[in-house]
């Protein structure tokens, strides 16, 4: 069921969804997306670019923030609107972590606007493959 | 890459999609495949966009050194298995900066009635030799 605009408050935090990112996961977002681009396949090709190996595809870590959206909003046809930057690459093997938290809400559309973002722990050090992003929801 | 492509707008790609390709795609990333992730848009959006700038010689796009940087997805229905889509991209900008170049895709989707379902915006990097 659709979250409604009466249950939600400024500030609050989606739950957390988590993911590790395998080669697997990978080849099959290269086949079902159609973007075939070797640098998410080659770890020669993603050296030669300066990357230590292959990487996720960034919109396969949108995909994975949208799923943490969905689930929070209860509903997969009420996203109107997402952007994001893609600030670090995603390594196979790396656990990626959806969140956000609510910006402001608009009672005449009964719309929500998020800031969202997606994290990773690498080397002691949080990375956001995902930072400053952007969605905008429909509530019930 | 070849500046003056900028503004190029691509020939349209019709794209159907299909239960088969939702389904796959929902398990790509790691939905339970009740519904059309949101950025299934992201299938027609390359067919249209990324598959012919790669292909577009007089651009010039190494697309092996190409990073994403930017995504942008504005809805304006979900789009539903069955539907027909018409999807066009056009070239919206071309910059160089710092030794790496930047390319602006821009495309938009609509169903067979001619009305909107999603604006992408891709933004791209393409990496000097490091």
């Amino acid at each position: 069921m659709t979250r409604r605009f009466e249950d939600v408050t400024l500030g609050e935090q989606m739950p957390t969804l988590a993911k590790t990112v395998t080669r697997e996961d990978v080849n099959a977002y290269a086949d079902a997306s159609g973007d075939q681009n070797s640098l998410h396949q080659d770890d020669e090709v993603a050296r030669s670019v300066g990357f230590s190996g292959v990487i996720a595809h960034g919109m396969f870590t949108m995909a994975h923030l949208t799923s943490c959206l969905i689930g929070w909003l209860g509903d997969p046809t009420g996203l109107t609107r997402l952007r994001v930057q893609f600030r670090a690459p995603v390594y196979m093997g790396e656990t990626i972590v959806a969140s956000g938290a609510v910006r402001s809400l608009d009672p005449d559309t009964r719309r929500a606007v998020l800031d969202v973002w997606v994290t990773l722990e690498r080397d002691g050090r949080t990375e956001f493959p995902i930072r400053r992003g952007e969605a905008e929801v429909q509530l019930a | 890459m070849n500046p003056a492509r900028e503004g190029t707008w691509y020939a349209p790609v019709r794209f159907e999609v299909r239960e088969e390709h939702v389904s796959r795609f929902a398990r790509a990333v790691g939905d339970d495949g009740s519904f059309v992730p949101p950025t299934f848009v992201t299938a027609p959006e390359i067919s249209a966009g990324l598959a012919q700038a790669v292909a577009d010689a007089e651009l010039g796009l190494d697309f092996a050194r190409v990073v994403h940087s930017e995504q942008e997805y504005e809805w304006s229905r979900p789009v539903r298995v069955g539907d027909v889509l018409e999807v066009v991209s056009q070239v919206e900008s071309i910059r160089t900066k710092g030794g790496h170049e930047f390319l602006t895709l821009r495309t938009e989707i609509r169903d067979a009635d001619g009305d909107l379902v999603v604006v992408a915006r891709s933004s791209l990097v393409v990496r000097g030799n490091t």
